[in-house]
């Protein structure tokens, strides 16, 4: 395993360029181009809270601030996993023509919806300042809080791009699954409208769950989230990561011959 | 002695699919079914490769050489047995892959560089050389999108001649380019072997595998049938592929009989009435064939009182053969039948280049052959001592008519036979000759 960190550090160069080109090739043509990763957010933030705040009339102050501070994390969340589940299949020309540690296709989708997601933050803290907000030291944790959950995307993540390569089916099941998963997350909702008697099934079933409420802790309440909770989502990530480290490792070796 | 590359006991099998299973509903419905064979893409090799020496590896399509440069780069990965390579690895398998039309050349050179490997100040240090080599100083800032063909192979290639690996894998890319920058590739690659780095280069063309290697592998069906001085296996490659090609051509003679036994048939039916031409002695009795224009089309006429049979090459040892070293003795039969008796048969051959120039043709009243009668049903054996001429495919003609020229039996275009040379002279005939080269006073 150590081999593999040590060639995936060699090839950083590598890593680097292909962030690099995602994040310009995404845009390539729109006229908008890179606003887009400001657009994006902001319009989904205005659909959100007009269902949520006009429509179905959630009962909460500043929603819309709540509403963004999980939005923008579960945007990284899903767009890693709907673009990783074809990094492999989508660079089959790569994957049979030249050897390089495979780890980086699915890594630089990852690393490239990461750049997106702190691109989009000084929307959330220029928010923050016109409204008044109290921002405390707890966004001192925010930097822990994003490399967990990047820990934990990318173990995701490698292991739906490797098993995309053999079952196709996966890449429709997952947009369903994921869609499922948004509403299982405190997002368009506060953690505290979930019956007591269901939180500890709620929270211990969903490792998003715990990353949402650190996120909410940070931007909303601005206070520093639990380190239990903290805790907790660290070990989860680690054993996902290394899970998805070694699903992947395993797999790989037919990559060339399947895609 | 260093070795560069071991490879110990590698073999690799594909599994492949009548009907690929990919999804999920199918391979849940249609378990029980394996609709694949296997097969043996590699079996059991071994190969030691010395550091510093050009490997090149030869062999039929579907030999397995791609499948064994793939393991030696880690694309895939072998089923038993392992390779073990020293040093770092470059592979020109495909050129310019991982570039991205919408950007530049020269951005292009910095993704793809990093692909194979080098690192940002190993890129900014070469990459003047890298689009000189290209030839592509105008072009780098343009995105690759508009390069043509030849551009875009030409930076591929400049970007990953120039990774400076220890060990480089080569699939028959050299083909890049115009003649100039393919001298150019082949001096980047001279200068690789100076400097003592390995090279393995797959390859169709023997005679460039003859020319640049000091090493040999052939490949045939996954196994390695020789290895060694590039001569020698070249030469046990070039008498394989010669002896499939003889088999292809007895076949193929075969075949020719057959369509010259319609054409006969064909011809009774129209009724051309071969009685009625018994006897009369008359050019106007010619039958001409329809389509003159066409010069290699299969054509039979003559009024049928002389019947050939069927034709047969042999060579010396009187084994039935219709490809030919250049100067090998070559035996032609031709078995004929009588409806009458003649006084005045001629037996003649002709032998014609592909494009319709006659090579040579005689017959017996020209070469005054004499033999008192001739049997009502026999064999003409003519025998070339010396069948000189060149690298190629020709066509046989053989004929039966009078001393007047009355064709009894003409055929034409019926059958064909290859000569093979390993020399490039030029023209039509090998005439025997020496050099010599003496001083003047």
């Amino acid at each position: 395993m150590w081999q593999r960190f040590k060639e995936i550090i060699e090839y950083r160069e590598m890593l680097r360029n292909l962030v690099h080109k995602e994040l310009r090739a995404r845009y390539k043509g729109s006229a908008l181009g890179f606003m887009w990763t400001f657009f994006h957010p902001l319009l989904l933030l205005v659909i959100y809270s007009f269902v949520f705040s006009f429509v179905m009339r959630v009962q909460m102050e500043n929603y819309s601030l709540y509403l963004f501070t999980g939005l923008l994390p579960w945007t990284f969340h899903v767009t890693s996993l709907t673009m990783g589940t074809n990094a492999i299949v989508s660079n089959s020309n790569l994957i049979t023509k030249i050897y390089f540690p495979r780890e980086i296709l699915p890594l630089s989708i990852v690393l490239a919806n990461m750049v997106n997601y702190l691109l989009a933050l000084p929307i959330l803290i220029g928010a923050l300042i016109y409204l008044d907000w109290d921002m405390g030291p707890s966004l001192l944790v925010f930097p822990l809080v994003l490399l967990i959950q990047a820990l934990m995307l990318t173990g995701l993540t490698l292991i739906v791009s490797a098993l995309n390569v053999f079952f196709r089916d996966l890449e429709h099941l997952l947009s369903v699954l994921l869609t499922g998963w948004f509403f299982l997350c405190p997002i368009v909702y506060p953690i505290s409208m979930i019956p007591k008697e269901y939180i500890g099934i709620y929270t211990s079933f969903n490792p998003v769950t715990p990353l949402i409420i650190a996120y909410t802790d940070i931007f909303y309440y601005s206070r520093i989230p639990n380190w239990n909770n903290l805790l907790t989502i660290t070990g989860f990530s680690i054993a996902i990561f290394v899970i998805g480290f070694i699903i992947f490792n395993h797999l790989q070796k037919s990559f060339a011959e399947e895609v | 002695m260093t070795t560069a590359i071991s490879v110990q006991g590698v073999s690799k099998k594909f599994r492949l699919f009548v009907d690929k299973t990919r999804t999920l509903k199918e391979s849940v419905l249609f378990w029980r079914r394996n609709r694949f064979y296997e097969l043996n893409a590699l079996n059991n090799i071994n190969l030691q490769i010395k550091r510093g020496s050009t490997v090149g590896i030869i062999g039929r399509n579907g030999s397995g050489k791609s499948t064994l440069l793939k393991l030696l780069s880690r694309i895939i990965y072998p089923d038993t047995g392992t390779i073990k390579i020293n040093g770092k690895v470059s592979t020109l398998l495909e050129l310019g892959a991982g570039f991205h039309p919408d950007f530049t050349g020269r951005e292009n050179i910095y993704l793809n560089a990093s692909i194979l490997g080098l690192s940002r100040s190993e890129v900014e240090e070469q990459i003047d050389d890298i689009i000189a080599f290209a030839e592509l100083e105008k072009f780098i800032d343009n995105p690759v999108r508009n390069y043509s063909t030849g551009m875009y192979m030409r930076l591929g290639f400049a970007v990953a001649i120039n990774v400076d690996p220890d060990v480089l894998l080569v699939d028959e890319v050299l083909a890049v380019g115009d003649t100039a920058f393919q001298s150019k590739c082949q001096e980047k690659i001279d200068s690789f072997r100076a400097r003592g780095k390995t090279i393995v280069l797959v390859t169709h063309d023997t005679s460039q595998a003859e020319s640049m290697c000091d090493y040999l592998v052939w490949l045939d069906k996954g196994e390695i049938l020789a290895e060694g001085e590039p001569h020698d296996v070249v030469g046990a490659y070039l008498d394989r592929l010669s002896k499939l090609e003889e088999d292809a051509a007895l076949i193929s003679h075969d075949k020719d009989e057959e369509s010259r036994r319609e054409q006969r048939a064909e011809r009774v039916e129209k009724g051309d009435n071969v009685s009625e031409c018994e006897g009369q002695h008359t050019d106007t009795e010619l039958t001409v064939p329809e389509e003159k224009s066409d010069k290699m089309k299969a054509e039979r006429w003559g009024n049928g009182v002389v019947e050939i049979n069927s034709v047969k090459m042999f060579d010396v040892a009187g084994n039935e053969k219709y490809v030919f070293q250049c100067g090998e003795t070559v035996q032609i039969a031709i078995w004929y039948e009588m409806k009458q008796e003649i006084k005045d048969l001629v037996f003649g051959i002709g032998i014609f280049r592909g494009d319709g120039l006659q090579c040579y043709g005689t017959n017996t009243y020209l070469d005054k052959f004499k033999q008192s009668n001739y049997p009502p049903k026999g064999v003409v054996k003519v025998t070339i001592y010396k069948l000189n001429l060149l690298h190629g495919k020709y066509f046989l003609d053989v004929a039966a008519h009078s001393q007047k020229g009355l064709p009894y039996d003409y055929l034409t275009r019926h059958w064909s036979f290859t000569v093979r040379s390993r020399i490039r002279d030029v023209g039509v005939a090998r005439l025997d000759h020496a050099w010599k080269i003496e001083q003047v006073v």
